[in-house]
């Protein structure tokens, strides 16, 4: 428990509940009635889903630009199938969420075969996966698709607690499950962490980055369902937002960027920040840009807090090659 | 770079294809990329070229071609500044629309004339890059994600000054010559009765401009040789009496001041300053670079292949929209193209490195 008081966690949450409180005390105590509490997660569980996607990524040390592009192809794919072709409600979110697992395979496949840095690999599937996501809608707007997906998107448990916000915090569970208990999610992180000493170990680093990639694919998958079922339509747009965001949630929730970092439950109370940000802009009736502006201050502020930190532990222990930060390297 | 590092898979990654051979000049010259990118670049214009006629109409087409080639040129530039020590800018689109909005308001508020409105757009680009290079030298923060959060910032203020200055998004007042500047090719410099050609726009100078300095400075003096040995390895830099933080700072102020002259270009030949100039910078301004074959971790760059790079994308955008090829389907093909172009790179250093082995 000591152990916990000093940690990045600790002092997101902190800040969540210190945020949340001024929040209710500023609008009168609005914040707390159902509705509102309602709106204020039903919002939450793509940022969380796209903050985890990425964070995984992270964790093996490398990144994945393609974020947006994945999440938006899925979703307007699904959208497609639902209503032009007909295709019942189940076996559409599964062939998009399966598309969307494939795509991360792409990039994993591509990473490690090709031998090309992950950033451009990532950049390129993007714009590759931006085109088709033009090519399947164009300028419309899809939201022909059976009621009842639409009322599984706005279902909230106890008239508080959304049906997707569950699924978002059960997807964050199981990738914490995997990533800290399981053969795979161990060998991810070591290779992100030391990539020699996983080698040496007998671990295949081309696999956990393979594994990253995949994994990141299947969760923007979860992230393109919960987001058809949520909005009132599917557009080119989707997922256009989503990049900033989703390197936002982990930073500021702790994530290394040179990889070997598992911080699941951070990246979630990163989203809650984010998201009390949007709320608070919208209570004061400000500019949408000033979101962005407070965001890209706190992750700046979070990241130059962090260095600090980590300088004053590498005092006592020597950190793991302290000038690749230094060289600002990025795979 | 040392030799068991690069043994191990994601190490590999991190410290992408390096060609040893380029640095030292054996190179067969079918592996030499800007050979590649040359030929490429001529045969897909001439494949362009007898497909549609139009392709080589001096006005319509190879205008604004050259017009967009040069501004994107300037854009790979000004990434190349900061590639060659290792790190990124991934605000280079934001620092062009920010130092556009400081360009706007020195013609809104000051009058200023259109070249002094210039100079002071570059000298904040240099600073907001300046700023950036100095966070990263200072922290020891990755230069990704303070580039990133520089990006949300500058995202968040511009359209917020913007609103407050102007009443419809965008600086109205034009200074002299900022009309004309936009249509005058060089045909509208004459020596005695020798006139240029119509098809190149006067604003291509600027970036004749930018990669003589941006070249001189890598090639022949010491500030640029520093820079590269930083972007080779930080630590033997600092060991041989390099101030490295300084470097940093200066690389990103330079990346700056080139994004903001991008900024410029694109908005003289768009005709308007407003809070959008720089947005569809980021992709081109790695297309360019990267495929000339600069290196992303740093320590060799290509000005001449920065330019190859992105005539090859600007042709090929402008080719496949020649041929009908819808908007939608253009991205599919740019990022397929990447892929390709960078995969065929690496087989062809995986192959010359082969042929190394057998002379030997």
């Amino acid at each position: 428990m000591r152990r916990f008081v000093k940690t990045t966690e600790m002092t997101l949450l902190v800040i969540c509940v210190v945020f949340f409180v001024f929040l209710v005390i500023a609008s009168g105590g609005d914040l707390v009635g159902a509705n509102s509490l309602k709106v204020l997660l039903q919002f939450l569980a793509v940022p969380i889903l796209i903050g985890l996607a990425q964070m995984v990524v992270l964790a093996v040390g490398q990144l994945n630009l393609a974020v947006g592009a994945v999440g938006g192809f899925a979703a307007v794919a699904m959208g497609v199938m639902m209503a032009d072709h007909g295709v019942p409600v189940p076996l559409a979110l599964l062939i998009g969420f399966v598309l969307a697992s494939l795509a991360g395979l792409a990039n994993g496949l591509l990473v490690v075969l090709t031998r090309i840095n992950g950033f451009i690999v990532t950049l390129a599937t993007m714009t590759v996966l931006l085109g088709v996501q033009y090519r399947l809608v164009g300028t419309r707007t899809v939201d022909a698709y059976p009621q009842g997906l639409k009322s599984f998107g706005s279902y909230a448990v106890f008239g508080v607690l959304p049906l997707i916000f569950l699924v978002a915090l059960l997807v964050a569970g199981l990738l914490s499950v995997m990533l800290r208990r399981t053969v795979p999610g161990r060998q991810l992180l070591a290779s992100g962490g030391n990539p020699i000493a996983a080698r040496l170990s007998g671990i295949s680093n081309d696999r956990s980055v393979v594994l990253a990639h995949t994994l990141s694919g299947a969760i923007l998958g979860v992230a393109a369902i919960l987001t058809v079922a949520s909005s009132p339509g599917v557009n080119k747009s989707i997922g256009g937002d989503w990049l900033l965001p989703s390197f936002a949630a982990p930073i500021i929730g702790g994530a290394l960027l040179t990889g070997g970092s598992a911080v699941v439950l951070g990246t979630v109370l990163a989203a809650f920040i984010v998201r009390f940000v949007d709320t608070a802009r919208a209570e004061f009736s400000l500019e949408p840009s000033w979101v962005n502006f407070v965001v890209g201050t706190v992750v700046l502020g979070s990241v130059v807090l962090g260095q600090v930190r980590t300088r004053r532990q590498s005092r006592r222990t020597v950190v793991k090659a302290p000038d690749a930060a230094v060289a600002g390297r990025v795979s | 770079m040392s030799a068991p590092v690069s043994e191990t898979a994601t190490a590999a990654l991190q410290e992408p294809d390096q060609p040893p051979a380029q640095r030292g000049g054996k190179t067969p010259w079918w592996a030499n990329q800007r050979i590649g990118l040359l030929v490429l670049v001529v045969l897909l214009a001439t494949l362009f070229g007898v497909l549609r006629p139009a392709f080589f109409n001096q006005q319509l087409v190879v205008f604004p071609l050259l017009r967009d080639i040069a501004m994107f040129t300037v854009v790979g530039l000004a990434q190349l500044c900061v590639l060659s020590i290792g790190h990124m800018n991934l605000a280079v689109g934001r620092m062009a629309a920010f130092s556009m909005m400081i360009t706007g308001i020195s013609y809104d508020l000051w009058h200023f004339s259109l070249y002094a409105g210039l100079l002071v757009g570059l000298i904040a680009g240099a600073a907001i890059g300046a700023l950036a290079g100095w966070v990263i030298a200072r922290t020891g923060v990755n230069s990704f994600v303070v580039t990133l959060a520089l990006d949300f910032l500058l995202l968040g203020l511009i359209p917020l000054v913007y609103t407050g200055l102007t009443d419809n998004a965008a600086f109205v007042t034009k200074p002299d010559g900022m009309r004309e500047m936009r249509n005058y090719s060089l045909a509208d410099i004459c020596i005695g009765n020798v006139c240029g050609s119509p098809a190149v726009p006067q604003l291509a100078l600027f970036a004749v401009i930018a990669m003589v300095v941006v070249g001189w400075i890598y090639s022949r003096t010491k500030l640029g040789r520093e820079l590269l040995m930083t972007g080779t390895s930080v630590k033997a830099a600092e060991l041989s009496g390099i101030p490295t933080a300084r470097r940093v700072i200066t690389a990103h102020a330079m990346s700056g001041c080139l994004a903001a002259l991008a900024g410029f270009m694109l908005a003289v030949s768009t005709g308007s300053i407003k809070a959008t100039i720089g947005e569809e910078f980021m992709l081109p301004s790695f297309l360019g670079p990267i495929l000339g074959g600069t290196l992303l971790a740093g320590g060799f760059i290509s000005v001449w292949g920065t330019l190859l790079g992105t005539a090859l994308t600007s042709v090929i955008r402008k080719g496949l929209d020649l041929l009908g090829v819808g908007l939608e389907s253009l991205n599919i093909y740019l990022g397929l193209i990447l892929l390709v172009a960078l995969s065929t790179d690496r087989i062809r250093t995986v192959l010359s490195e082969r042929q190394e082995v057998r002379q030997r």
